[in-house]
């Protein structure tokens, strides 16, 4: 009870609050990407983002990150506002961000060297880590040498060689075959579940949200999205990833939150319908 | 009936696989081609002056050309004035990359500058850039200098829009991982810009590898008291086409020699790209 973490306020991890996104449009014009989304994860918390396609998802996720910055709202990291990049923050990708020329354990030890880390501590540690993701015997491949599924476990291994407390992950594994996602999604459970670290983790994939999270936010149709929904998932942990699927209350879930997704997502393909019907 | 459709099938295939030996010759027979063709072009070359078809006073004998360049190299004629050459152009090729090198990371890297200094390059870029060499003799004399100085606007334009340009094509995705991993501006700049805007880097280095030696030619060509430049225009002079054809062969020679000295050097700098020819 008198844990030092416990006794100060404990603040949340990622904390949006009333964030609007507007870009501006090759023609002049302005789109609301997003509006008045409000994200609070506590430490510890895997959060999923389930959404149709141009929802804003990545949007979230770069202002959480700092490399977008809202065009009203705060954005706030363990109490400080965000201003900048979040330091104490990892983002994987939804594209390949693997530096093309760098070698593998070049790449993970990015980090570590560019905060002042030794060239051999960086490699030893780089090593370690590229043992966990599987990836030992490739340490000196180039990135256009790797199957899409190898790119993915080097970029897990950058981004978490640093240790970061919080961990963005973009549709981390949308581009892989259905049996190396299993494996991936295997090996994320457990080194986030030794780790505390707070997880915000974007997919297409409702089963897949719901087989990881604590929690999984729906957002709505753009433009202008905000969050349609939230659910807590209760399954305890920890999950059997092959199985899960079976369990009767992932099976309840899913029907609850599908039945919310379906209604955005069919939103979003009438109004591309419409738009190509506009067009044409 | 229904194996009549695939013996057709199969011989295509088999067709395919031939021409496809056949469209890809190896490196010998190239080898052997070009050969071929510059015999074939040199040789007409020869003939129909021998024959009287082309005036061999505009277009020399190859065959005297080379007997100039022998006695050229073997008096050690041209060895002084080569030297010059390169000394202004290696100053120039030296000065121009780096000041267009440093100024194209600088205006890529801060929008204010490259929206400030945007219509002035431009407008320099814009002046065909011959013009300058009277005003440089005028200004630095006829040594060295003047021809440093028109190199230099010559090799620094190209590098540094490549540059730019370069830095600025850069796929945001990776500025943005490697920010997120901690890069100050500096380590942005080691790590993500320069090996990325490489390719174009080396791209203007070939072309302003020659466009060096342009200018100390043209230059020296304009007034000069040395360098290969005055050479021919020497030649020139004396109505010599002889001697201005082996001034051009043998700066032709050089500039192939740095070429491939700079292609060494992007190989191995550009050693983790796929390899494109497979
Ligand atoms: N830099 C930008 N300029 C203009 N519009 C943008 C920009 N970035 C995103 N958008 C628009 O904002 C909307 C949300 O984009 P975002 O990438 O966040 O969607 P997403 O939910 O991640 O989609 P997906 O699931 O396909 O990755 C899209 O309609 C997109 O066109
Ligand atoms: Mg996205």
């Amino acid at each position: 009870m008198t844990h030092p973490v416990q006794a100060e306020p404990s603040p949340y991890a990622v904390d949006l609050t009333g964030c609007t996104k507007e870009f501006a449009t090759p023609g002049g014009g302005s789109y609301f990407a997003v509006r008045d989304i409000d994200l609070k994860v506590e430490p510890g918390r895997f959060v999923s983002i389930v959404g149709p396609t141009g929802s804003g998802k990545s949007t979230i996720l770069n202002m959480a990150a700092g490399l977008l910055s809202p065009t009203s709202g705060t954005v706030k990291s363990f109490g400080t506002r965000i201003d900048g990049v979040n330091r104490r923050a990892s983002y994987m990708f939804q594209q390949d961000a693997l530096l093309p020329w760098k070698s593998v354990i070049d790449n993970v030890s990015l980090g570590l060297t560019m905060a002042g880390v030794s060239k051999a501590d960086a490699y030893s540690e780089s090593r370690r880590w590229l043992e966990k993701v599987g990836m030992k015997n490739f340490a000196d491949r180039y990135p256009h040498q790797l199957s899409g599924g190898m790119r993915k476990r080097t970029a897990v291994a950058q981004a978490w060689i640093v240790n970061p407390d919080i961990l963005l992950m973009d549709e981390p594994f949308s581009a892989l075959d259905v049996q190396t996602r299993q494996i991936m999604e295997n090996e994320l459970l457990q080194l986030w579940g030794e780790s505390g670290k707070a997880v915000v983790f974007i997919t297409h994939d409702l089963d897949e949200a719901i087989a990881l999270s604590d929690e999984v936010i729906i957002l709505g149709a753009g433009p202008g999205s905000t969050v349609v929904g939230s659910y807590e998932i209760t399954i305890p942990r920890p999950r059997d990833l092959l199985d899960i699927r079976d369990d009767p209350k992932f099976v309840e879930l899913h029907r609850e939150i599908w039945g919310r997704l379906k209604v955005e997502v069919s939103r979003t393909y009438a109004s591309a319908q419409d738009e190509e019907s506009d067009v044409a | 009936m229904t194996l009549a459709p695939a013996q057709p099938n199969a011989s295509p295939a088999a067709q395919r696989r031939a021409t496809k030996k056949r469209t890809e010759p190896s490196n010998f027979s190239i080898r052997m081609g070009q050969l071929a063709l510059t015999v074939a072009v040199l040789g007409s070359w020869e003939l129909l002056a021998r024959a009287g078809i082309i005036d061999e006073f505009f277009f020399p004998l190859p065959s005297d050309i080379l007997i100039t360049v022998w006695e050229w190299v073997s008096t050690g004629y041209v060895f002084p004035h080569l030297w010059i050459t390169m000394q202004e152009a290696v100053l120039a090729f030296f000065t121009g990359a780096a000041v267009g090198l440093i100024l194209g990371f600088l205006l890529a890297r801060v929008r204010i500058l490259e929206r400030l200094f945007d219509p002035f390059l431009k407008i320099f870029n814009a002046l065909p850039r011959v013009v300058l060499a009277p005003i440089f003799l005028l200004w630095f004399g006829l040594g060295i200098w003047s021809k440093v100085a028109f190199g230099f606007t010559l090799v620094f334009f190209i590098v540094f829009f490549n540059t730019l340009e370069g830095v600025k094509s850069v796929d945001r995705v990776l500025v943005d991982n490697a920010k997120m991993l901690g890069a100050t501006e500096r380590q942005l700049l080691r790590h993500v810009f320069i090996p990325s805007a490489l390719t174009w880097i080396f791209s203007s280095l070939h072309i302003s590898v020659g466009f060096a030696i342009t200018g100390a030619v043209v230059g020296e060509y304009l007034g000069a008291s040395a360098g290969v430049g005055y050479a021919i225009a020497q030649a020139q002079g004396v109505f010599d086409t002889e001697g201005v054809f082996a001034g051009m062969f043998i700066l032709m020679i050089v500039v192939l020699i740095i070429d491939i000295l700079v292609n060494r050097v992007e190989r191995h700098l550009l050693r983790w790209r796929p390899n494109q020819s497979g």
